[in-house]
Protein backbone atom coordinates (compact mmCIF):
# COMPACT_ATOMS: atom_id res chain seq x y z
CA UNK A 1 0.00 0.00 0.00
CA UNK A 2 2.59 2.28 0.98
CA UNK A 3 4.61 1.63 -2.05
CA UNK A 4 2.24 3.21 -3.86
CA UNK A 5 3.10 6.78 -3.00
CA UNK A 6 5.31 7.83 -5.88
CA UNK A 7 8.48 8.74 -3.77
CA UNK A 8 7.99 6.19 -1.25
CA UNK A 9 8.18 3.45 -4.15
CA UNK A 10 11.44 5.62 -5.65
CA UNK A 11 12.93 4.75 -2.58
CA UNK A 12 11.93 1.70 -2.00
CA UNK A 13 13.07 0.49 -5.58
CA UNK A 14 16.78 2.06 -5.03
CA UNK A 15 16.68 0.32 -1.22
CA UNK A 16 16.06 -2.63 -3.38
CA UNK A 17 18.97 -2.34 -5.50
CA UNK A 18 21.62 -1.25 -3.16
CA UNK A 19 20.85 -4.29 -1.08
CA UNK A 20 22.38 -5.96 -3.80
CA UNK A 21 25.41 -4.55 -4.76
CA UNK A 22 28.61 -5.31 -3.56
CA UNK A 23 29.03 -2.69 -1.42
CA UNK A 24 26.61 -3.83 0.78
CA UNK A 25 27.73 -7.89 0.62
CA UNK A 26 31.05 -6.69 1.67
CA UNK A 27 29.27 -4.40 4.82
CA UNK A 28 27.24 -7.30 5.80
CA UNK A 29 30.44 -10.10 5.86
CA UNK A 30 32.06 -7.36 8.19
CA UNK A 31 29.06 -7.44 10.55
CA UNK A 32 28.94 -11.19 10.21
CA UNK A 33 32.49 -11.52 11.17
CA UNK A 34 31.92 -8.93 14.57
CA UNK A 35 28.87 -11.17 15.70
CA UNK A 36 30.90 -14.30 15.65
CA UNK A 37 34.27 -13.46 16.48
CA UNK A 38 33.61 -10.56 19.88
CA UNK A 39 32.10 -13.74 22.07
CA UNK A 40 35.59 -15.58 21.45
CA UNK A 41 37.62 -12.23 21.97
CA UNK A 42 35.68 -11.74 25.29
CA UNK A 43 36.23 -15.31 26.08
CA UNK A 44 38.64 -13.79 29.23
CA UNK A 45 39.29 -10.29 29.25
CA UNK A 46 42.29 -8.94 31.43
CA UNK A 47 41.19 -8.11 34.95
CA UNK A 48 42.07 -4.53 34.74
CA UNK A 49 39.94 -4.19 31.97
CA UNK A 50 37.29 -5.63 33.60
CA UNK A 51 38.08 -3.31 36.70
CA UNK A 52 38.52 -0.10 34.69
CA UNK A 53 34.81 -1.00 32.93
CA UNK A 54 33.22 -1.39 36.32
CA UNK A 55 34.72 2.00 37.51
CA UNK A 56 33.28 3.95 34.00
CA UNK A 57 30.15 2.11 33.85
CA UNK A 58 29.61 1.88 37.80
CA UNK A 59 28.53 -1.77 36.93
CA UNK A 60 31.06 -4.84 37.09
CA UNK A 61 28.73 -6.79 35.35
CA UNK A 62 30.01 -9.33 32.97
CA UNK A 63 27.34 -8.04 30.77
CA UNK A 64 28.62 -4.18 30.86
CA UNK A 65 31.75 -5.16 29.97
CA UNK A 66 29.91 -6.68 27.01
CA UNK A 67 28.02 -3.75 25.87
CA UNK A 68 31.01 -1.79 26.69
CA UNK A 69 33.18 -3.86 23.77
CA UNK A 70 29.92 -4.62 21.78
CA UNK A 71 29.06 -0.78 21.50
CA UNK A 72 32.18 1.66 21.75
CA UNK A 73 34.92 -1.34 20.10
CA UNK A 74 32.53 -3.06 17.69
CA UNK A 75 29.38 -1.05 16.43
CA UNK A 76 30.65 2.71 16.86
CA UNK A 77 33.87 1.74 14.97
CA UNK A 78 30.80 -0.49 12.09
CA UNK A 79 28.81 2.93 12.56
CA UNK A 80 32.22 5.62 11.39
CA UNK A 81 33.19 2.92 8.51
CA UNK A 82 30.46 1.05 7.05
CA UNK A 83 28.33 4.48 6.27
CA UNK A 84 30.78 5.87 4.36
CA UNK A 85 30.83 2.71 2.36
CA UNK A 86 27.56 3.03 1.77
CA UNK A 87 27.08 7.02 1.24
CA UNK A 88 30.13 7.68 -0.61
CA UNK A 89 27.64 6.43 -3.92
CA UNK A 90 25.55 8.57 -2.94
CA UNK A 91 24.43 11.50 -6.15
CA UNK A 92 28.58 11.48 -6.80
CA UNK A 93 28.90 7.80 -7.94
CA UNK A 94 26.22 8.23 -10.50
CA UNK A 95 27.27 11.79 -11.43
CA UNK A 96 30.86 10.29 -12.00
CA UNK A 97 29.85 6.97 -14.08
CA UNK A 98 27.16 8.79 -15.84
CA UNK A 99 24.02 7.01 -14.52
CA UNK A 100 23.41 11.05 -13.19
CA UNK A 101 23.79 11.98 -17.06
CA UNK A 102 20.12 10.13 -17.63
CA UNK A 103 18.33 10.63 -14.18
CA UNK A 104 19.08 14.38 -13.89
CA UNK A 105 17.07 14.77 -17.05
CA UNK A 106 14.10 13.69 -15.27
CA UNK A 107 11.14 15.26 -13.35
CA UNK A 108 12.98 15.14 -9.95
CA UNK A 109 15.33 17.98 -8.54
CA UNK A 110 18.63 17.02 -7.12
CA UNK A 111 17.87 17.68 -3.97
CA UNK A 112 15.36 15.28 -3.68
CA UNK A 113 17.23 12.97 -5.76
CA UNK A 114 19.63 12.99 -2.93
CA UNK A 115 17.13 12.56 -0.06
CA UNK A 116 15.80 9.70 -1.51
CA UNK A 117 19.52 8.20 -1.82
CA UNK A 118 20.21 9.12 1.26
CA UNK A 119 17.11 7.37 3.07
CA UNK A 120 17.60 4.01 0.68
CA UNK A 121 21.66 4.28 1.85
CA UNK A 122 20.14 4.76 5.97
CA UNK A 123 17.66 1.72 5.14
CA UNK A 124 20.45 -0.53 3.59
CA UNK A 125 22.54 0.45 6.81
CA UNK A 126 19.43 0.16 8.97
CA UNK A 127 18.76 -3.42 7.58
CA UNK A 128 22.38 -4.59 8.32
CA UNK A 129 22.03 -3.11 11.49
CA UNK A 130 19.23 -5.07 12.46
CA UNK A 131 20.10 -8.02 10.74
CA UNK A 132 23.58 -8.19 12.73
CA UNK A 133 22.00 -7.86 16.54
CA UNK A 134 19.16 -10.29 15.35
CA UNK A 135 22.20 -12.68 14.67
CA UNK A 136 23.60 -11.71 18.09
CA UNK A 137 20.77 -12.54 19.89
CA UNK A 138 20.84 -15.94 17.81
CA UNK A 139 24.25 -16.28 19.18
CA UNK A 140 25.13 -14.30 22.09
CA UNK A 141 23.11 -15.98 25.07
CA UNK A 142 25.05 -18.98 25.12
CA UNK A 143 28.59 -17.07 24.55
CA UNK A 144 28.27 -14.34 26.92
CA UNK A 145 27.55 -14.87 30.78
CA UNK A 146 25.31 -12.75 32.55
CA UNK A 147 23.39 -11.60 28.50
CA UNK A 148 20.40 -10.08 28.78
CA UNK A 149 18.29 -10.13 25.71
CA UNK A 150 15.51 -7.58 26.52
CA UNK A 151 18.22 -4.65 27.40
CA UNK A 152 20.25 -5.50 24.36
CA UNK A 153 17.66 -4.80 22.58
CA UNK A 154 16.88 -1.61 24.09
CA UNK A 155 20.46 -0.42 23.79
CA UNK A 156 20.80 -1.33 20.27
CA UNK A 157 17.69 0.32 19.11
CA UNK A 158 19.11 3.88 20.27
CA UNK A 159 22.32 2.98 19.17
CA UNK A 160 20.41 2.08 15.95
CA UNK A 161 19.53 6.09 15.44
CA UNK A 162 23.41 7.20 15.53
CA UNK A 163 24.02 4.73 12.85
CA UNK A 164 21.26 6.55 10.74
CA UNK A 165 22.74 10.18 11.76
CA UNK A 166 26.72 8.44 10.99
CA UNK A 167 24.72 7.63 7.10
CA UNK A 168 23.08 10.79 6.60
CA UNK A 169 26.34 12.75 7.65
CA UNK A 170 28.37 11.13 5.47
CA UNK A 171 26.61 11.13 2.68
CA UNK A 172 25.92 15.21 3.24
CA UNK A 173 30.06 15.66 3.98
CA UNK A 174 30.84 13.68 0.65
CA UNK A 175 28.38 15.71 -1.82
CA UNK A 176 29.41 18.74 0.40
CA UNK A 177 33.21 17.90 -0.61
CA UNK A 178 32.08 16.81 -4.37
CA UNK A 179 34.19 14.28 -5.01
CA UNK A 180 34.05 10.95 -3.70
CA UNK A 181 37.23 9.78 -2.37
CA UNK A 182 38.26 12.80 -0.77
CA UNK A 183 34.91 12.92 0.65
CA UNK A 184 35.09 9.36 1.95
CA UNK A 185 38.42 9.86 3.49
CA UNK A 186 37.16 13.38 5.45
CA UNK A 187 33.83 11.44 6.19
CA UNK A 188 35.66 8.84 7.79
CA UNK A 189 38.21 11.20 9.61
CA UNK A 190 34.84 13.42 11.45
CA UNK A 191 33.08 10.19 12.08
CA UNK A 192 36.59 8.83 13.68
CA UNK A 193 36.78 11.48 15.60
CA UNK A 194 33.10 11.79 16.72
CA UNK A 195 33.72 7.65 17.35
CA UNK A 196 37.07 8.39 19.60
CA UNK A 197 34.72 11.29 21.23
CA UNK A 198 31.59 9.24 22.27
CA UNK A 199 32.65 7.47 25.62
CA UNK A 200 34.73 10.67 26.94
CA UNK A 201 31.95 11.43 29.18
CA UNK A 202 32.14 8.49 30.87
CA UNK A 203 36.23 8.30 31.25
CA UNK A 204 36.17 12.22 32.69
CA UNK A 205 32.70 12.87 34.22
CA UNK A 206 33.48 16.23 34.47
CA UNK A 207 33.05 16.91 30.38
CA UNK A 208 30.31 14.13 30.08
CA UNK A 209 27.49 17.32 29.48
CA UNK A 210 29.44 18.70 26.87
CA UNK A 211 29.82 15.42 24.97
CA UNK A 212 26.15 15.07 24.76
CA UNK A 213 26.84 17.29 21.22
CA UNK A 214 28.17 14.45 19.86
CA UNK A 215 25.56 12.16 18.00
CA UNK A 216 27.69 9.02 18.81
CA UNK A 217 27.55 9.92 22.19
CA UNK A 218 23.92 9.93 22.61
CA UNK A 219 24.04 6.59 20.74
CA UNK A 220 25.34 5.16 23.32
CA UNK A 221 23.85 6.71 26.48
CA UNK A 222 22.00 3.35 27.28
CA UNK A 223 25.61 2.53 29.13
CA UNK A 224 24.35 4.91 31.83
CA UNK A 225 21.67 2.78 32.49
CA UNK A 226 21.98 -0.77 31.61
CA UNK A 227 20.31 -2.15 34.47
CA UNK A 228 16.65 0.22 33.72
CA UNK A 229 16.37 0.92 30.25
CA UNK A 230 13.42 2.43 29.39
CA UNK A 231 11.28 4.84 27.29
CA UNK A 232 12.67 7.70 29.66
CA UNK A 233 16.13 6.86 28.87
CA UNK A 234 15.89 5.96 25.53
CA UNK A 235 13.16 8.37 24.04
CA UNK A 236 15.27 11.75 24.72
CA UNK A 237 18.41 10.77 23.00
CA UNK A 238 16.10 8.81 19.94
CA UNK A 239 14.16 12.00 19.22
CA UNK A 240 17.34 13.88 19.41
CA UNK A 241 19.20 12.06 16.73
CA UNK A 242 16.08 11.74 14.59
CA UNK A 243 16.32 15.77 14.58
CA UNK A 244 19.86 16.23 13.94
CA UNK A 245 20.04 13.18 11.31
CA UNK A 246 16.86 15.30 9.71
CA UNK A 247 18.62 18.44 10.03
CA UNK A 248 21.39 16.55 8.30
CA UNK A 249 19.82 15.41 5.54
CA UNK A 250 18.03 18.99 4.84
CA UNK A 251 21.75 20.45 4.42
CA UNK A 252 23.24 17.66 2.31
CA UNK A 253 19.93 18.08 -0.04
CA UNK A 254 20.81 21.77 0.22
CA UNK A 255 23.77 20.66 -1.40
CA UNK A 256 23.31 19.19 -3.82
CA UNK A 257 21.00 21.34 -5.77
CA UNK A 258 24.62 22.26 -6.89
CA UNK A 259 25.72 18.46 -8.37
CA UNK A 260 25.53 18.93 -12.45
CA UNK A 261 25.22 16.13 -14.56
CA UNK B 1 -1.49 25.13 -40.02
CA UNK B 2 1.69 23.56 -37.65
CA UNK B 3 2.38 24.89 -34.01
CA UNK B 4 6.00 24.50 -32.27
CA UNK B 5 6.85 21.91 -30.20
CA UNK B 6 10.00 23.75 -29.77
CA UNK B 7 11.11 27.43 -29.72
CA UNK B 8 14.39 29.05 -29.04
CA UNK B 9 15.46 32.36 -29.19
CA UNK B 10 18.22 34.35 -29.02
CA UNK B 11 19.82 31.31 -26.79
CA UNK B 12 23.37 31.52 -25.51
CA UNK B 13 26.08 29.88 -22.91
CA UNK B 14 29.13 30.90 -21.76
CA UNK B 15 31.46 28.66 -19.13
CA UNK B 16 33.89 31.49 -18.75
CA UNK B 17 35.63 32.77 -20.89
CA UNK B 18 34.10 29.98 -24.14
CA UNK B 19 31.00 30.97 -25.62
CA UNK B 20 29.49 27.40 -25.96
CA UNK B 21 26.31 28.04 -27.72
CA UNK B 22 25.57 31.98 -29.08
CA UNK B 23 22.74 33.72 -30.03
CA UNK B 24 21.08 30.52 -31.06
CA UNK B 25 17.52 31.03 -32.56
CA UNK B 26 14.65 28.06 -34.22
CA UNK B 27 11.79 26.42 -33.97
CA UNK B 28 10.83 22.69 -34.09
CA UNK B 29 7.59 22.27 -35.50
CA UNK B 30 5.39 19.66 -33.66
CA UNK B 31 5.45 15.89 -34.32
CA UNK B 32 8.23 16.69 -37.25
CA UNK B 33 11.72 14.85 -36.66
CA UNK B 34 14.29 17.85 -36.10
CA UNK B 35 17.85 17.04 -37.49
CA UNK B 36 20.55 18.82 -35.20
CA UNK B 37 24.09 18.99 -36.91
CA UNK B 38 27.40 20.01 -36.49
CA UNK B 39 31.00 18.74 -35.60
CA UNK B 40 31.92 17.82 -31.77
CA UNK B 41 32.05 20.41 -29.74
CA UNK B 42 29.94 22.46 -32.32
CA UNK B 43 27.16 23.01 -29.14
CA UNK B 44 24.42 20.40 -29.75
CA UNK B 45 25.08 18.73 -26.67
CA UNK B 46 24.82 21.99 -24.73
CA UNK B 47 21.59 23.29 -26.32
CA UNK B 48 19.60 20.18 -25.64
CA UNK B 49 21.25 20.49 -22.03
CA UNK B 50 19.98 23.74 -21.77
CA UNK B 51 16.03 22.79 -23.13
CA UNK B 52 15.82 20.03 -20.54
CA UNK B 53 17.19 22.72 -17.72
CA UNK B 54 20.45 20.38 -17.16
CA UNK B 55 22.21 23.77 -17.58
CA UNK B 56 21.25 27.44 -17.30
CA UNK B 57 21.32 29.78 -20.55
CA UNK B 58 22.94 32.98 -19.88
CA UNK B 59 21.15 34.73 -22.66
CA UNK B 60 18.19 34.27 -24.29
CA UNK B 61 15.25 32.09 -23.79
CA UNK B 62 13.16 28.66 -24.79
CA UNK B 63 10.33 27.18 -24.70
CA UNK B 64 9.25 23.35 -24.56
CA UNK B 65 5.37 22.58 -25.40
CA UNK B 66 4.78 26.48 -24.10
CA UNK B 67 7.03 25.72 -20.86
CA UNK B 68 10.04 27.74 -19.92
CA UNK B 69 13.12 25.86 -19.63
CA UNK B 70 14.93 27.73 -17.16
CA UNK B 71 11.68 28.60 -15.06
CA UNK B 72 9.59 25.62 -15.67
CA UNK B 73 12.24 22.90 -15.66
CA UNK B 74 10.36 19.95 -14.27
CA UNK B 75 7.42 21.00 -16.37
CA UNK B 76 9.66 20.09 -19.39
CA UNK B 77 10.85 17.02 -18.17
CA UNK B 78 7.56 15.69 -17.48
CA UNK B 79 6.75 15.76 -21.13
CA UNK B 80 10.25 15.39 -22.44
CA UNK B 81 12.83 12.26 -23.00
CA UNK B 82 15.83 12.30 -23.41
CA UNK B 83 19.13 10.06 -24.71
CA UNK B 84 22.55 11.84 -23.53
CA UNK B 85 25.31 11.00 -26.00
CA UNK B 86 27.48 10.13 -23.34
CA UNK B 87 26.02 7.84 -19.96
CA UNK B 88 25.50 4.49 -18.32
CA UNK B 89 23.37 2.48 -16.76
CA UNK B 90 23.37 1.08 -13.08
CA UNK B 91 25.43 -2.03 -13.78
CA UNK B 92 23.69 -3.66 -10.83
CA UNK B 93 20.42 -3.14 -11.94
CA UNK B 94 18.17 -5.60 -14.70
CA UNK B 95 16.69 -3.87 -17.63
CA UNK B 96 13.16 -4.23 -15.99
CA UNK B 97 14.69 -2.84 -12.76
CA UNK B 98 15.68 0.06 -13.98
CA UNK B 99 12.59 1.12 -16.43
CA UNK B 100 10.57 0.37 -13.35
CA UNK B 101 13.26 3.10 -11.00
CA UNK B 102 12.99 5.69 -14.23
CA UNK B 103 8.85 5.38 -14.28
CA UNK B 104 8.83 5.57 -10.08
CA UNK B 105 11.02 9.15 -10.90
CA UNK B 106 8.42 10.11 -13.86
CA UNK B 107 5.50 9.46 -10.47
CA UNK B 108 3.94 7.02 -12.62
CA UNK B 109 1.48 4.54 -11.01
CA UNK B 110 3.09 1.40 -10.42
CA UNK B 111 -0.12 -1.17 -12.88
CA UNK B 112 0.73 1.65 -15.48
CA UNK B 113 4.66 1.49 -15.22
CA UNK B 114 4.40 -2.30 -15.13
CA UNK B 115 2.48 -2.54 -18.66
CA UNK B 116 4.77 0.56 -19.95
CA UNK B 117 8.07 -1.40 -19.13
CA UNK B 118 7.13 -4.66 -20.19
CA UNK B 119 5.66 -3.18 -23.87
CA UNK B 120 8.85 -1.23 -24.13
CA UNK B 121 11.03 -4.55 -23.10
CA UNK B 122 8.89 -6.55 -26.43
CA UNK B 123 9.33 -3.24 -28.34
CA UNK B 124 12.89 -3.66 -28.25
CA UNK B 125 13.50 -7.17 -28.57
CA UNK B 126 14.51 -7.19 -24.27
CA UNK B 127 12.20 -9.79 -23.12
CA UNK B 128 14.56 -12.33 -22.95
CA UNK B 129 17.73 -10.38 -21.31
CA UNK B 130 15.32 -7.96 -18.70
CA UNK B 131 16.33 -9.50 -15.94
CA UNK B 132 19.97 -9.95 -16.42
CA UNK B 133 22.58 -7.42 -15.06
CA UNK B 134 22.93 -4.00 -17.32
CA UNK B 135 26.84 -4.37 -16.37
CA UNK B 136 26.84 -7.27 -18.75
CA UNK B 137 25.09 -5.69 -22.04
CA UNK B 138 26.84 -4.65 -25.17
CA UNK B 139 26.71 -1.11 -26.78
CA UNK B 140 23.40 -2.12 -29.12
CA UNK B 141 21.27 -3.82 -25.63
CA UNK B 142 23.04 -0.42 -24.01
CA UNK B 143 21.30 1.74 -26.05
CA UNK B 144 17.99 0.49 -26.58
CA UNK B 145 17.49 0.45 -22.96
CA UNK B 146 18.66 3.88 -23.10
CA UNK B 147 15.45 4.66 -25.78
CA UNK B 148 13.29 2.36 -23.83
CA UNK B 149 13.92 4.87 -20.63
CA UNK B 150 13.62 7.65 -22.84
CA UNK B 151 10.12 6.92 -23.90
CA UNK B 152 8.97 5.33 -20.41
CA UNK B 153 7.09 8.55 -19.88
CA UNK B 154 5.12 8.55 -23.04
CA UNK B 155 6.86 11.91 -24.17
CA UNK B 156 6.10 14.36 -26.55
CA UNK B 157 8.90 15.53 -27.55
CA UNK B 158 12.30 13.39 -27.61
CA UNK B 159 16.00 14.35 -27.39
CA UNK B 160 18.17 12.52 -28.62
CA UNK B 161 22.09 12.89 -28.60
CA UNK B 162 24.44 10.75 -30.81
CA UNK B 163 22.14 8.30 -30.66
CA UNK B 164 23.18 6.14 -33.36
CA UNK B 165 27.11 6.22 -32.59
CA UNK B 166 28.73 3.26 -31.64
CA UNK B 167 25.71 1.21 -33.02
CA UNK B 168 26.25 -1.75 -35.90
CA UNK B 169 24.39 -1.00 -38.85
CA UNK B 170 21.18 -3.11 -38.11
CA UNK B 171 21.05 -1.65 -35.09
CA UNK B 172 21.14 1.87 -36.42
CA UNK B 173 18.85 0.77 -39.05
CA UNK B 174 16.29 -0.27 -36.37
CA UNK B 175 16.52 2.88 -34.34
CA UNK B 176 16.05 5.14 -36.88
CA UNK B 177 12.88 2.99 -38.07
CA UNK B 178 11.60 3.16 -33.82
CA UNK B 179 12.04 6.85 -34.17
CA UNK B 180 9.96 7.29 -37.45
CA UNK B 181 7.07 5.10 -36.61
CA UNK B 182 7.28 7.43 -32.96
CA UNK B 183 7.04 10.84 -34.94
CA UNK B 184 4.52 8.98 -37.66
CA UNK B 185 1.98 6.82 -35.57
CA UNK B 186 2.50 8.94 -31.76
CA UNK B 187 3.32 12.39 -33.13
CA UNK B 188 6.27 12.75 -31.13
CA UNK B 189 8.46 15.73 -31.63
CA UNK B 190 12.20 14.29 -32.09
CA UNK B 191 15.81 16.63 -32.07
CA UNK B 192 17.74 14.39 -33.47
CA UNK B 193 21.25 15.76 -32.63
CA UNK B 194 24.08 13.57 -34.67
CA UNK B 195 27.60 14.57 -36.93
CA UNK B 196 26.11 11.30 -39.05
CA UNK B 197 25.26 13.20 -41.88
CA UNK B 198 23.65 10.25 -43.77
CA UNK B 199 21.35 9.90 -40.33
CA UNK B 200 19.83 13.04 -40.48
CA UNK B 201 19.35 13.05 -43.80
CA UNK B 202 17.37 9.32 -44.01
CA UNK B 203 15.16 10.76 -41.12
CA UNK B 204 14.97 14.67 -41.44
CA UNK B 205 12.88 17.13 -43.35
CA UNK B 206 14.47 20.12 -41.56
CA UNK B 207 17.52 20.55 -40.20
CA UNK B 208 19.88 23.07 -38.01
CA UNK B 209 23.76 23.56 -38.51
CA UNK B 210 25.71 24.92 -35.62
CA UNK B 211 29.22 25.54 -36.26
CA UNK B 212 31.70 27.03 -33.18
CA UNK B 213 28.41 27.80 -31.10
CA UNK B 214 26.70 29.91 -33.75
CA UNK B 215 23.95 28.21 -36.05
CA UNK B 216 24.75 28.95 -39.79
CA UNK B 217 22.19 27.58 -41.46
CA UNK B 218 18.42 26.12 -40.85
CA UNK B 219 15.40 25.10 -42.87
CA UNK B 220 14.74 22.04 -44.99
CA UNK B 221 17.14 19.93 -46.31
CA UNK B 222 15.87 20.01 -49.67
CA UNK B 223 15.75 23.89 -49.87
CA UNK B 224 19.35 24.36 -47.97
CA UNK B 225 20.85 21.44 -51.06
CA UNK B 226 19.31 23.88 -53.58
CA UNK B 227 20.03 27.02 -52.21
CA UNK B 228 24.13 25.54 -52.09
CA UNK B 229 24.36 23.39 -54.99
CA UNK B 230 24.72 20.91 -52.98
CA UNK B 231 23.39 17.12 -53.95
CA UNK B 232 24.68 15.00 -51.09
CA UNK B 233 24.18 15.88 -47.31
CA UNK B 234 28.16 15.90 -47.13
CA UNK B 235 28.44 18.61 -49.95
CA UNK B 236 25.71 20.70 -48.18
CA UNK B 237 27.46 20.76 -44.65
CA UNK B 238 30.92 21.43 -46.13
CA UNK B 239 29.95 24.22 -48.83
CA UNK B 240 27.80 25.33 -45.11
CA UNK B 241 31.17 25.28 -42.65
CA UNK B 242 33.54 26.39 -45.63
CA UNK B 243 31.85 29.46 -46.84
CA UNK B 244 32.59 32.78 -44.65
CA UNK B 245 31.27 33.35 -41.19
CA UNK B 246 30.98 36.92 -39.54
Amino acid sequence: MIGKIPMVRLTLLDLRATLRERKTWLAAAMMIYAVLSIPVLLANPPEHVREAIGAWFSDDDPFALFMFVWIDLVMNKAVAFIPVILAAGVVLRERDTGVLAILAAKPITMSRYFVIRTLSAIGVMLTLYVGTQLLGLLWFPSRIPGFRAGDFLAAMSLHAFAAAFATAFAATLIVAVGRRGAGALLALVVLGILVGMALVGFYQPAWYTWTLANPLTLGALSMRALGHLGPGVLLPPMLALSVITALTIAVGARVARRVEA
Amino acid sequence: MTSDAIAVHHLGKRYGAVQAVDDLSFTVEAGEIFGFMGHNGAGKTTTLRMLLGLTRPTSGRASVLGHDVAAATLEVRRVAGYLPAAYALPPDMSAREFLRYVAAMFSIPAATAEARVEALLRRFGLVDAADRKLRGFSTGMTQKVGLAQALINEPRVLFLDEPTSGLDPLGRHELLEHLRELARDHGVTVVFSSHILSDVETLCRRVAVLHHARLIASGEVTALKAEHGATTMDDLYLALVRRPHP
